[in-house]
Order: structure tokens, then C-alpha cells, then sequence
């Protein structure tokens, strides 16, 4: 019965398609269900019940442009310039390099001072580098060095995909909106 | 709120241009050429006033906030009602969780009940006026549930194909077909019951 539904819509293949007219053709049943949905079709086409908004012009508009505000979408042309952009994208990766360079500079001269011992205080006494934190306005560095290993290690976070993805979860179903 | 005495000759094209580039008198001339049809399809789905209303307001809000992603791939009212029906989608969907189903709905969603009525061979619209046949199609469509009504909207009157309404709706193209035969079957059942009445 589905598929004779998809045969009246017109969503089946041509060989199916061809299957279910001889079917059609074949079965008085099969026909008085085509012809009753053909005709349900029929009648809802170009007859959609209309409603009129029961309210006036500006009292719905007022609230739609207080929306507006509050959602602080003044402009939807107010949009980043394609050079500013570019500009930023190139910055981003640049100045997380940058801090890695200098975390990587400063901790070679923090352990030169010292070779072996790890950095210590400038009375001599013994203090772990275990964490620092460096904020940035786009980028998070977290360093740390195990004391036990001889290594120095650095995570980058890019703060601005992290937030571009919080921003994507949300907006999944509005980008459903097709053209 | 003053509108620009040449706004109103002005195409949705055009308007839309100055729109995206921040001008809002230009999009409040939209919001008052398509509110009506934009409310229309928001109270078809719901089916109270205050809802429609409520929904088609943030539909206006977050077509202002998009308008740079509308491209001219259809038309501005097109664009504007795939808006409204994602919304409607989202807060029958919120309802749903929130309400007990009945047994009877529960039925319709596993299907048989369909199998069930009888064909409806004559035209039951026959020789009803334009104006009384849209009466009773409403009447109709207030008595399937959320889903079945969302499911005959979208294609008899947005004409989508199974599988678009399918994505939109979260559900199977199975599904989407099941549920369209029985609106199908229903709508025919309940217009003819309706003019046996009349003639008897």
C-alpha cells in the first residue's frame, strides 16, 4: 500500500514504477486506493486553508525589531572585512608558534642555568617546574615538564575553533535551512 | 514606525539587497508583504494563535540575523518559510517530550488503523464551494495529531519529497510514508463522512 502511495507521488524508480501501473491495472483494490488517494491530492492541491495574522502591522513589527535588539543583530551587513580575516587566520597560528618559540627558549635557559638539577630559585633550593598557564585572547598555552622525564611539553588550544564549535552544536538544526 | 513612501513599489529582490545591508525599513516592507503567509504556515502546524504568532515573530528574527546566507536560491518567502517550519519543528518536537501519548495516537504511528477504513470512491468535494471546501480541509487537518498534519503539510502544500521530510522531521522516509497514508486515508474518510451528513 506505501508503495502505491510512492507510486501516486511519483517516488518510485521507472521499473517499479512500471510494476505497480500493471498492478494498478491488474487489481480493482489496488486501483480504488490509487484513484482515492489521487483524489485526496486533488482536492489539497491550491486549497490550503489561509489564516490571517490577528495582529496590526506595527504591534507585530515592534516586537520583532525588539527581537532584533535583543539579540544584538542590529546589521546583518556588519561583517568582518576579507582582508581583516585573513589577516587573523594568519595571525593566530603565528602567535601560538611564537609563544611555543619563547616557552621553548626560556626553559632551554632555565635548564642551562642548571644542568640536571632542574631550575631552582636563586638562593640554590630546588623548585619543580611542573605547569604554567599563559592566557591569550585567542590562544591557550598550558606547558609543563614532568620532572622525572627529560622532556618539556606544550599544549596549544585555539580558542576561537573551540568556540566555533559550541557556536556549530547549537545552530545544527537552524542549518537545516535549505534555499 | 515610518515607512519609505517607495518602498512598497520596490521588488523583494531589492529589498532584500538593502536589507542585508543593514537597512530595516527595507526588511520591515518584507515582514509586512509576507507576515501573513509566514503566520499561516506557523498556525497550520500548530494550531494556536499565541504559538503561531509567538513562532513566526522569532522566524522574522533569525531571517534578519541570516540574511547574508540567503542567496537568491529561491525566493525570499520560500526561504523565509523553511525558517518558520525548522521553529514549529522544534517546538512540536519539545511538546512531544513533554506530553503523554494516546493510545489512539500510538495506533496511527504503528499503522493498521488505515487498513482499516473504507475507500472513499466518490469525490467527496464534489460541488462545494472554494470557500467551504478550505473550511472543511481545516477542520480536517485539526483532527489528525502534530505528526500526521506535519507530515501532509509539508508535502501536500510545501511539496517536499519523502526524503527531505524525512530529514527535517527526524525521522524514517518509512516512517514519513506511513504516516502520510494514514493523513491521506483520514482527510478522504473525514471529508466524506462529512457530506454524507450533508445530504442526509
Amino acid at each position: 500500500m506505501l508503495k502505491l502511495q510512492a507510486w501516486v507521488d511519483g517516488e518510485l524508480s521507472k521499473p517499479e514504477a512500471a510494476r505497480l501501473a500493471e498492478l494498478v491495472r491488474s487489481d480493482k483494490e489496488a486501483a480504488a486506493l490509487a484513484a482515492e488517494l489521487t483524489m485526496t491530492r486533488g482536492f489539497l492541491a491550491g486549497n490550503e486553508p489561509e489564516f490571517k495574522l490577528p495582529e496590526t502591522r506595527e504591534f507585530y513589527w515592534n516586537k520583532i525589531q525588539r527581537g532584533i535588539e535583543r539579540a544584538g543583530a542590529d546589521a546583518p551587513g556588519r561583517q568582518d572585512l576579507p582582508w581583516l580575516i585573513a589577516l587573523r587566520r594568519f595571525l593566530v597560528p603565528a602567535s601560538g608558534f611564537a609563544l611555543v618559540a619563547f616557552l621553548t627558549v626560556f626553559s632551554i635557559g632555565v635548564f642551562n642555568r642548571n644542568p640536571g638539577a632542574g631550575p631552582s630559585t636563586a638562593d640554590g633550593h630546588y623548585r619543580p617546574l611542573v605547569e604554567e598557564q599563559t592566557l591569550s585572547e585567542h590562544v591557550d598555552t598550558i606547558s609543563y615538564r614532568p620532572r622525572s622525564e627529560n622532556m618539556f611539553v606544550v599544549y596549544i588550544v585555539n580558542k576561537d575553533d573551540a568556540a566555533d564549535d559550541d557556536d556549530n552544536d547549537a545552530e545544527e538544526m537552524d542549518d537545516a535551512v535549505t534555499q | 514606525m515610518a515607512t519609505h513612501p517607495e518602498i512598497p513599489e520596490v521588488s523583494d529582490e531589492k529589498l532584500v539587497r538593502r536589507a542585508q545591508r543593514g537597512n530595516m525599513p527595507a526588511f520591515e516592507e518584507l515582514v509586512a508583504r509576507h507576515r501573513d503567509k509566514i503566520y499561516a504556515r506557523a498556525f497550520s502546524m500548530m494550531r494556536n494563535e499565541e504559538d503561531a504568532t509567538d513562532l513566526s515573530q522569532e522566524a522574522w528574527v533569525k531571517g534578519w540575523q541570516r540574511l547574508k546566507q540567503f542567496h537568491g536560491d529561491s525566493s525570499f518567502v520560500t526561504w523565509m518559510t523553511r525558517i518558520v517550519i525548522n521553529l514549529c519543528l522544534d517546538q512540536l518536537r519539545k511538546h512531544k517530550r513533554q506530553r503523554a501519548e494516546s493510545i489512539e495516537h500510538l495506533e496511527e504511528d504503528l499503522g493498521g488503523v488505515e487498513r482499516q477504513m473504507p475507500t472513499v470512491t466518490v469525490n467527496p468535494t464534489e460541488g462545494l464551494e472554494r470557500t467551504e471546501l478550505r473550511a472543511r480541509i481545516d477542520k480536517a487537518l485539526g483532527q489528525l495529531s502534530h505528526e500526521h498534519r506535519t507530515v501532509l503539510i509539508l508535502h501536500e502544500f510545501e511539496d517536499l519529497e519523502y526524503k527531505e521530510i524525512a530529514k527535517r522531521m527526524q525521522c524514517s522516509i518509512g516512517t514519513v510514508m506511513s504516516r502520510l497514508f494514514y493523513a491521506r486515508r483520514k482527510m478522504a474518510n473525514l471529508m466524506a463522512s462529512w457530506k454524507r451528513e450533508q445530504q442526509s
